[in-house]
């Protein structure tokens, strides 16, 4: 089994901090995030597929005082650094017959519903973090990650009638179209770092910009050039195309202006599914110190994913269990998974806690939202999901709390709040009736 | 056959431009420049429409997907025009610059270790064999010649005597395997002498040290770098060699004759290029990127007189070779069907079957075993299924896949021979290893590899292979009523509906008081569930007979006796696996289906409406050719609907309609 942690050689942490410490200078970056007036606010989603075992997971008492569930523990280290939020709904999540998973997991940030269909004429609607990506996202060489663990099945359909696309991705940059995520470490590793070449010189790295530029231009007009002699659904395509070019471009702008921090060694190709979570985990935490983006989401699996949790010593696939029939065997399988799960955000958070930024750490200016595409892998509820927001949003957001909502109040308005909290002037979004009060 | 020339008889429906997905890019480039890459691999996992990931309507273009095809570019054109090593590397030092541990230097002759020590250097070696040598003489002395121990990395590799003498040195060599990275080669002084009183000393004195590797290198291979480098360039008219690289690369890389104001446009890539660096090597590089990431590369482009006008109208030629070489290949068009295209020969019933005869005769048919097969029959999930360990202890990656293999091979045998597609359910032979004779408990012991048997036991055909019963299966336990859904969407195209709203699952009680059947039964009481449970879950009790691996059983896991009879909604009845699956083979459902799979796989779209008239011909020449997939595959080659194509009327809205079973 790989264990890879750039923590080792590349970050402050426990106990190889003296060791660590020249290594950290390296990775600061260069653009400066000292001066606390500049530390960015960020947002990470974490999504996990099957909903969640909810008589272990939500806490019994409202407020401060809340006590951790035997799903929440793995979070003690950093609870007065999260939220658990009760009583939110997803209402457009809710499916034209059957496919609860692809439908919940479309509009998990989008709060849209998703037309159903296998063909062309996908759609659902603009995701949250692509709302926050366009306002924000020009201050980083990516305005948005998308990163995740499982690909795609290589045979049959995905859900119900349901397009594939709306079970393997939640980010979509317009209604009818997904922004695919990365699952190989080391693709992310090297998409990261691409043209961090520490051996080039200026005049080596402004040459390459130059060339590279030049193919993208020509790429584009010998795109346009084609459009013009295209029907109308084959210019959609070139416009995806040309959307591509215009991204890259800006990328590339950014890319070779100079290393914006230190180069860590690039993860191992072999690993098993923990260390693939925890080399993804990583990368999160480092495309963040390293300010390459300020907005991330993560797909720990598809939807309705079928992964074996045999390493927990757990028969069985994830989706098949989740539909539990009420058998405590199942019950007590789902909360084996569900904790675990938890545990890898309790990693990502500790690790963010324990990242120094400003006056405080990296989790102070970040938002992390978990949760999964239904509440409940048995009913399919898209009602009362479970929800951790962890962070304090720039020292704004008040945590340690368990605020619990009454009337199904939409999931929207946390997604609205999350805006305003990133300073995107958002009043509304999908199904919202505003903020969230109280948060 | 209708006349490709006489457009207007019949609609052959709209093709939507086609992006090429994982499996065709990497193919492409393969073909294209003979690389071993694959990078395609780390593109995004294409959606699925209508069963395939060629499915051009869902096959999207995202800006990761166009930041993926710029960086491929540059690796592949890199890997392409390298040149590869063709001698090894010599890397000698004088004594007198290396680390040495004692001694001093000796009249420009070397270096003198006077006593026990080493001399080292560090080197950067590629995995290979290398030779380590050293030029040194002895100042002997004592009863035997000064001593060297020649050392990689602190290891004794040899110990040489060293019998030459001042004036006359010699060259002391050993060979040995290296692995790449950096390692520490050093000479070493062991038996040092000295006996002041007889004027007795012995000496080790090195000249040089010499690093020859990697040894026995193939002859250097250009040809893959000749292929497209087809000129050498001459000084200050560098550009008259580039147009003619460009202009080759590009037809091949967009299958078709590109024009002079194409090549006029990517060559301002090339004189930047020489402006920077005034290298033609680095410039050429420029234009041949920009040549795959372009959309004509990238996307299969097929084009209209009039884009808005639904007017048929055939296909180009060139356009027509690359619908048969991704058909076919899942790759781009060969020399053979591009020098036709480009000799207007090829869009004629005749040329047409005799290269579907060709093409199936080339080892990149294959493509239709791993592309088309492999999503119509599910073995591609194969790689993704995950029966429960606990419960299938003897499930390993050796028997996953073995019993894909089984299913591949015994596709093969009816893409290549004139096999009925009938006897896929019905066959009473297959191909078994070892591992999966045993695991289906046959007295056949074929070796470690695959061998046609004859079957004499309970398993006919497809429905009795271990991939099928695997890829529709829970991992704990069977699922009749995922294998009866499987039988009616890929066998035989009649999907049930959805399940409606709310609707679960079957419990799996502790201590169950019945068998699956019964269980399932009382379910199929609600009409409402029988309307499609009465369909599905027969053909799936018919096959209860074998478990969620495929071995077979005569009880269930609770101990159950197992019932595979059944009735099907039209009266017919089945006693078991064998019974059922003759059943289907004479459903008229099945050839239909196997028809709809492949057009739908051909075509890379869905079936629509103006399909029903194209299908109608290509059965009839699927059953006049005895139902065999070649006769299959030409006969939807040959069909208006491969060969034509039309534009569409701005604002037209999709309206698929599927025809009716």
């Amino acid at each position: 089994m790989s264990r890879w942690r750039l923590s080792r050689r590349a970050f402050l942490g426990g106990a190889g901090a003296a060791i660590a410490l020249p290594f950290l200078e390296a990775m600061l970056p260069t653009r400066a995030l000292a001066d606390a007036a500049e530390v960015p606010r960020r947002f990470l989603a974490f999504y996990v597929p099957n909903g969640i075992h909810m008589p272990a997971w939500t806490p019994n008492e409202a407020g401060r005082d809340f006590g951790l569930t035997p799903i929440l523990e793995p979070l003690a280290n950093v609870r007065d650094h999260i939220n658990v939020i009760s009583g939110l709904a997803n209402r457009p999540a809710r499916p034209d017959g059957a496919g609860d998973h692809a439908a919940g997991t479309s509009s998990f940030l989008t709060a849209a519903h998703a037309f159903k269909t296998e063909g062309a004429n996908i759609s659902v609607g603009v995701s949250m973090d692509q709302i926050a990506a366009a306002a924000v996202g020009g201050a980083t060489r990516f305005p948005s990650l998308q990163l995740g663990i499982e690909g795609g099945g290589n045979a049959g359909g995905c859900d119900s009638g349901y397009s594939c696309a709306y079970s393997r991705n939640i980010s979509w940059a317009s209604e009818s179209t997904p922004l695919p995520k990365i699952v190989s470490p080391q693709l992310a590793f090297d998409r990261l770092f691409q043209g961090f070449d520490a051996q080039a010189s200026a005049a080596e790295r402004a040459k390459r910009k130059r060339y590279r530029t030049s193919v993208l231009d020509y790429a584009r007009a010998d795109a346009q050039r084609l459009k013009t002699r295209l029907g109308q659904t084959d210019r959609r395509k070139l416009d995806e195309y040309m959307t591509g070019v215009r991204e890259l471009e800006v990328q590339v702008q950014q890319a070779e202006d100079g290393p914006s921090c230190g180069v860590p060694d690039r993860p191992e190709a072999d690993f098993d599914f923990p260390a693939h979570v925890e080399m993804m985990n990583e990368l999160m935490v480092l495309a963040f110190q390293c300010d390459l983006t300020r907005i991330i989401t993560f797909m720990l699996g598809n939807a309705g994913s079928g992964r074996s949790y045999g390493f927990l010593g757990v028969p069985g696939a994830h989706h098949e269990i989740s539909h539990h029939q009420n058998n405590p065997d199942n019950f007590a399988r789902l909360q084996t998974i569900d904790t675990w799960e938890v545990a890898q955000l309790a990693y990502l958070l500790e690790r963010m806690a324990n990242t120094p930024e400003g006056e405080g750490s990296m989790l102070d200016n970040t938002l992390v939202f978990f949760s999964s595409e239904i509440e409940d892998g048995n009913s399919h509820s898209h009602f009362n999901l479970p929800i951790v927001l962890a962070g304090g949003g720039g020292g704004v957001i008040e945590t340690g709390r368990h605020l619990v909502y009454e009337e199904d109040e939409p999931i929207a308005n946390l997604f609205v709040s999350i805006l305003q909290n990133l300073n995107v002037p958002a009043t509304s979004f999908g199904d919202s009736t505003g903020p969230l009060a109280g948060l | 056959m209708t006349d490709p020339d006489d457009p207007g008889v019949t609609d052959p429906g709209r093709v939507t431009i086609h992006r090429l997905n994982r499996v065709e890019y990497n193919n492409t480039v393969r073909d294209l420049l003979g690389t071993a890459l694959s990078p395609a691999d780390d593109f995004p996992a294409d959606d699925i429409g209508h069963g395939f990931d060629n499915n051009a309507d869902v096959l999207s273009l995202s800006p990761l997907q166009l930041e993926l095809y710029e960086r491929a570019a540059e690796v592949l054109i890199e890997d392409t025009l390298a040149i590869p090593r063709a001698a090894p590397d010599v890397l000698q030092f004088e004594a007198e610059e290396m680390t040495a541990s004692v001694g001093a230097s000796y009249r420009d002759q070397g270096w003198n270790l006077w006593s026990n020590g080493t001399l080292e250097t560090i080197f950067t070696a590629d995995d290979g064999e290398y030779r380590l040598s050293a030029r040194a003489f002895g100042h002997q002395a004592g009863d035997e010649p000064a001593q060297m121990a020649i050392n990689l990395d602190g290891r004794v590799l040899a110990v040489i005597d060293v019998e030459a003498t001042e004036g006359a040195p010699a060259v002391y060599s050993v060979e040995a395997e290296v692995e790449a990275g950096e390692h520490v080669f050093s000479v070493e002084f062991i038996n040092d002498f000295y006996l002041p009183e007889e004027d007795a000393d012995r000496n080790l004195i090195v000249d040089w040290m010499r690093i020859e590797g990697p040894l026995n290198l193939p002859p250097a291979d250009t040809t893959r770098r000749d292929r497209v480098l087809t000129c050498a360039p001459e000084a200050g008219a560098e550009e008259v060699c580039a147009r003619a690289v460009v202009q080759g690369f590009a037809r091949r890389a967009w299958r078709r004759p590109v024009t002079d104001a194409e090549v006029d446009q990517l060559m301002p890539l090339f004189q930047l290029g020489m402006e920077e660096s005034a290298d033609f090597e680095e410039a050429i590089r420029l234009p041949l990127q920009a040549v795959l990431l372009s959309p004509n590369f990238v996307f299969r482009v097929e084009l209209d007189p009039d884009p808005n006008a639904e007017s048929a109208h055939a296909l180009s030629d060139h356009e027509l070779a690359t619908r048969l070489s991704y058909f076919m290949w899942s790759s781009m068009p060969d020399d053979e069907l591009m020098t036709l295209a480009d000799e207007g020969r090829l869009n004629t019933d005749e040329e047409l079957r005799r290269q579907v005869s060709r093409m199936l005769a080339d080892p990149r048919s294959r493509a239709l075993v791993e592309n088309f097969a492999g999503q119509w029959l599910y073995t591609r999930a194969m790689e993704d299924v995950q029966p429960d360990y606990n419960v299938f202890p003897e499930f390993d990656d050796e028997l996953r896949e073995a019993m894909r293999l089984e299913t591949e091979l015994f596709f093969e045998e009816f893409l290549y021979t004139d096999r009925s597609v009938e006897e896929m359910l019905t066959a009473r032979f297959s191909y078994i290893n070892d591992r999966l004779a045993r695991h289906y408990g046959m007295d056949a012991r074929p070796g470690d590899g695959f061998e046609r048997v004859e079957l004499t036991g309970p398993r006919h055909g497809l429905l009795g292979q271990g991939s099928v019963l695997t890829v529709t299966s829970y991992p704990t336990r069977t699922s009749p009523v995922k294998r009866g859904k499987w039988i009616l969407t890929q066998l035989l195209c009649t999907e049930p509906e959805a399940p409606p709203p709310g609707v679960e699952g079957l419990a799996e009680p502790e201590m169950p008081t019945g068998t699956l059947r019964e269980r399932l039964e009382q379910h199929r009481a609600d009409p409402i569930c029988a309307s499609c449970h009465d369909s599905m879950d027969p053909l799936g009790f018919g096959l209860e007979n074998f478990d969620a691996v495929g071995a077979y059983r005569l009880q269930d896991i609770h101990g159950f006796d197992i019932d595979a009879s059944g009735e099907l909604p039209d009266g017919s009845s089945f006693t078991d696996a064998s019974g059922m699956a003759s059943i289907i083979a004479e459903d008229p459902n099945f050839a239909r289906c196997v028809t709809w799979q492949m057009y739908t796989y051909a075509l890379g779209r869905g079936i629509e409406g103006v399909d029903t008239l194209h299908l109608r011909a290509i059965r009839a020449a699927f059953e006049d050719g005895d139902h065999t997939l070649h006769a299959l595959i030409e006969a939807i080659v040959l069909s208006p609907s491969f060969r034509m194509r039309r534009g569409e009327t701005p604002d037209e809205q999709p309206a698929p309609t599927e025809e009716g079973p």
